[in-house]
């Protein structure tokens, strides 16, 4: 079903109209720009002070692609959040069939999976040569990056190229055809603002240093040749590049996931026990903030009592507003962990606005990935009420394209 | 997707190689399970031999070699200067490699040769399920 949608734009001087173009799924994309003189009349997103002359597009399109963008260190919990992501929306993710055997992408029904280390430009020879880190942005390639994202967003099928992870070297392209959610994630999804612009949702895993730390000595430690030192060396060695590009994208993402160390232990260094802070920007169209007792209000809350027995240390949770980087947000934090499904359920019927279709749906998709690392603590729990989030952004985009009527510019 | 049908008369073929249209001739084609064939292969069937072979999916202990060598790679590089830019981008490298290995474990760990197997011959014999 193509939908038509209604654009007002301050800077077409001319009346023009574009060829129809077949895109690959048979549907014909036609832009038409009315040039009207009226005042302002109809509702624009933009309010600015010449607005005299109304501009109209009308942009019928099959392109209804929901893009969303996911950035994280390496190591840091992205494939387990595309997995939970995936799973939310039904069908698992799998690499595409008879392609490259080490391609990056994710394809299910609903949802592609790009990884943006597709766009490196420089490979892993060419980066030691000039001694460049993979966070360096000069080691990626934003104009292609760009281009190939809008086009899937507008609904046309890319050849994209596949950064070979084992050998280092850039593959021949893999055709991508466009999906209804499109996901982006790596190292760089926030970082040039044009790509940022195409985005309709951003999240942001951000790690603190010290579980980092925990995390990549569970990851590498069954690896020969690796030890304590050199783990430690190789997060040091890419903290100067960290910190200059990638930390930055904190600020535009909508969605914020920080994983601390826990407060409920006192010295604590094992690290097992995670405290987990969903940060959510207000103010973001289709997406409202999950909630706890009342919106706004800042409460700290401990279930375990009476109706709830929990082991130790317990789970603390805390609700409140906040800013952050400048932008007004809302912060619900975990601290502890899950021991029992009651506690999951308990937990789940006391968050508000979680945009579950069913009562019980969080701790259902829970326990689906139990194995799944973090499937106990904060982290599960925030990115699965992270995932239903973008459904429901996703339902919406949909609904509200669908509802616009075609032909709407009364001149 | 286009798969080979196979049909064996004794043996279950184990993997098929996926992604080749051959309409009505039955090919035997046998490989051991950790092999999957890129559909860029010019013709299997016939004239030629296929001129250059995708990388196969890297064992976990090719990609084992290859961080050990990269964190000896790395610490020397940084013996001179551990601030200098080559330092930073040889343990990137080191980074790089050691999540492909712990990625390659995982995706070894979850497969099962009969899932793999069943997941893209879901009528054969072996692969049906009953509800009832």
């Amino acid at each position: 079903m193509a939908a038509c949608t209604l654009y007002s734009t301050q800077c077409f001087n001319t009346i023009s109209s574009t060829p129809s173009s077949k895109t690959h799924l048979g549907f014909h994309q036609r832009q038409v720009v009315f040039y009207t003189t009226t005042n302002n009349k109809r509702s624009s997103n933009k309010r600015s002070g010449n607005n005299n002359t109304g501009r109209y597009v009308i942009t019928c399109a099959a392109g209804d692609t929901v893009v969303i963008g996911l950035a994280a260190d390496s190591g840091c919990g992205k494939s387990t959040f595309m997995r939970r992501l995936t799973s939310v929306f039904g069908g698992a993710a799998e690499p595409p069939k008879g392609g490259n055997p080490d391609s990056n992408t994710l394809i299910s029904d609903t949802t592609t999976v790009i990884c943006l280390d597709d766009y490196h430009s420089l490979d892993r020879t060419g980066r030691k040569e000039k001694g460049v880190t993979a966070l360096d942005p000069r080691a990626n390639d934003f104009d292609l990056m760009y281009e190939q994202v809008k086009a899937l967003k507008e609904g046309i099928a890319v050849e994209k190229p596949i950064y070979n992870h084992v050998t280092g070297l850039l593959d021949p392209p893999e055709v991508i055809k466009p999906p209804k959610i499109l996901v982006i994630e790596g190292l760089h999804p926030m970082f040039d603002a044009r790509v940022r612009d195409l985005l309709d949702f951003s999240i942001y895993l951000d790690i603190s240093n010290e579980v980092k730390f925990a995390w990549k000595i569970q990851r590498d430690m069954a690896e020969r040749g690796h030890s304590l030192e050199s783990i430690k060396a190789s997060i040091e060695a890419r903290k100067p590049d960290f910190d200059a590009y990638i930390d930055p994208q904190k600020q535009y993402a909508d969605a914020v996931i920080e994983v601390l160390p826990t407060q409920l232990i006192p010295d604590d260094n094992e690290g097992k026990i995670l405290r987990v802070r969903l940060i959510q920007k207000e103010g973001i169209k289709h997406f409202s903030p999950v909630y706890l007792f009342d919106d706004g209000s800042t409460i700290s809350w401990i279930p375990c009592g009476r109706k709830l027995t929990c082991s130790y240390p317990g789970i603390k949770f805390f609700y409140g507003p906040d800013t952050y980087f400048g932008n007004e947000v809302s912060v619900v934090e975990m601290d502890g962990q899950f021991d029992r499904l009651d506690e999951l359920i308990y937990v789940e019927s006391h968050l508000s606005n979680l945009s579950t279709k069913f009562y019980g749906e969080v701790t259902q998709q829970m326990l689906k990935h139990a194995d799944f690392p973090g499937s106990n603590n904060g982290t599960g729990l925030f990115q699965t009420i992270v995932g239903l989030k973008i459904r429901d952004l996703y339902e919406q985009i949909i609904t509200s394209k669908a509802e616009t009527p075609v032909g709407a510019a009364k001149a | 997707m286009a798969t080979i049908s196979t049909v064996t008369l004794s043996i279950p073929a184990r993997v098929i190689a996926k992604g080749v249209e051959i309409p009505q001739k039955a090919q035997t084609i046998k490989f051991s399970p950790v092999f999957r064939l890129n559909q860029r292969w010019p013709c299997l069937t016939g004239s030629g031999r296929p001129s250059s072979v995708q990388p196969l999916h890297a064992a976990p202990d090719k990609i084992s070699e290859k961080v050990e060598k990269s964190i000896k790679e790395a610490e020397e590089a940084c013996t001179d200067n551990p601030a200098s830019n080559e330092c930073a981008a040889a343990w990137d490298e080191v980074e790089e490699l050691s999540a492909a290995a712990s990625h390659a474990r995982d995706k070894k760990k979850e497969s099962d040769p009969l899932e793999n197997y069943c997941k893209d011959n879901p009528e054969t014999d072996e692969c049906r399920t009953y509800d009832n």
